[in-house]
């Protein structure tokens, strides 16, 4: 009744395991990265515990989150009327220049020039659920 | 004959000074402002707080001396337009609005106008904060890691309060004079 799997079969499927795998992978290593990133740049002014604003609002949820929807925390105008809400494309444009993305944001930030750290910053804030 | 000469030369120049900063040239835009006092107090610890993290060794100190430079030019800034339209505050709270008030009404001009610029001077202050608090978490020296903290909330408080508050004085005294 068995019917043997054919081995081209087990190769593509042990194939797409190895890209997921390594994929996962990958994406570890750039949120840890991230969280340096994050460290060096981002905390003087933002926590990633729920809750906690500081200078800046919380960043904990903050992938998929409606910009200037963070509960307690005072937005710009601009912000709350940005209708952005965060994904990787305008978080990469936000954190790259927050005025070209939300002019008269009060995020006093020129922006992270460094494509890579971009990235692996917002691996790290994709984690944050 | 030399000597009367040059008296009397002495006392034309006089005369043209006690002019030039009559009435009209104290109600200029310049530097004859003064600025709120518990602002003032805020800038002058913020240089003595600064001054003494410069003297700290190796990268704490290197960042602290870079960190003085913005402070001292963004201060400068402040006492210069940004600031000064603040001391009018306890007067339009009073509903008091006086034509010898209109310097204010041009400070508050000048920071609406420059206000880009005043916020690409904030981020080069955050940054040199970030470099500092780096700097100091390296080196476990937690005075400079707090100062560097406060400072970012300070420029918050600028971008938030400070320089809101006088455009809304600018606004007041634009719907209030003559």
């Amino acid at each position: 009744m068995s019917r043997s799997v054919s081995p081209f079969v087990l190769a593509f499927a042990a194939m797409i395991a190895s890209a997921l795998l390594g994929a996962a992978s990958a994406n570890a290593q750039n949120a840890d990265n991230g969280r340096q990133v994050f460290r060096q740049i981002c905390s003087i002014c933002h926590e990633v515990a729920a809750g906690r604003n500081r200078v800046g609002p919380s960043l904990f949820g903050v992938v998929g989150r409606k910009a200037g929807t963070e509960p307690d925390f005072h937005y710009s105008d601009e912000m709350k009327n940005s209708g952005i809400t965060w994904d990787e494309p305008t978080l990469d444009r936000f954190i790259a220049g927050p005025r070209g993305v939300v002019p008269g944001t009060r995020m006093a930030y020129a922006g992270l020039k460094d494509e890579q750290k971009r990235h692996d910053l917002i691996a790290y804030l994709a984690t944050l659920h | 004959m030399g000597t009367r000469t040059t008296t009397i030369a002495s006392m034309l120049i006089l005369w043209a000074m006690i002019l030039s900063i009559g009435p009209g040239a104290a109600q200029s835009v310049g530097p004859a402002h003064v600025i709120p006092n518990s602002l003032r107090i805020e800038h002058e610890e913020a240089i003595e707080q600064l001054n003494a993290l410069a003297k700290h060794r190796g990268a704490v100190g290197e960042e602290a001396r870079k960190l003085i430079v913005l402070f001292k030019r963004h201060h400068a800034r402040e006492r210069e337009y940004i600031l000064p339209p603040l001391t009018l505050l306890p007067a339009l709270a009073r509903g008091e609005v006086t034509p010898d008030m209109r310097w204010a009404l041009e400070m508050a001009e000048r920071v609406k106008a420059d206000s880009e610029e005043i916020y690409r001077e904030h981020t080069e202050i955050t940054d040199a904060c970030n470099a500092l608090r780096a700097a100091a978490v390296r080196n476990h020296d937690h005075v400079a890691k707090e100062f560097a903290e406060q400072a970012v909330a300070d420029s918050l408080n600028d971008m938030e309060l400070l320089e809101p508050t006088v455009l809304v004085i600018g606004e007041v005294l634009r719907s209030k004079l003559p």
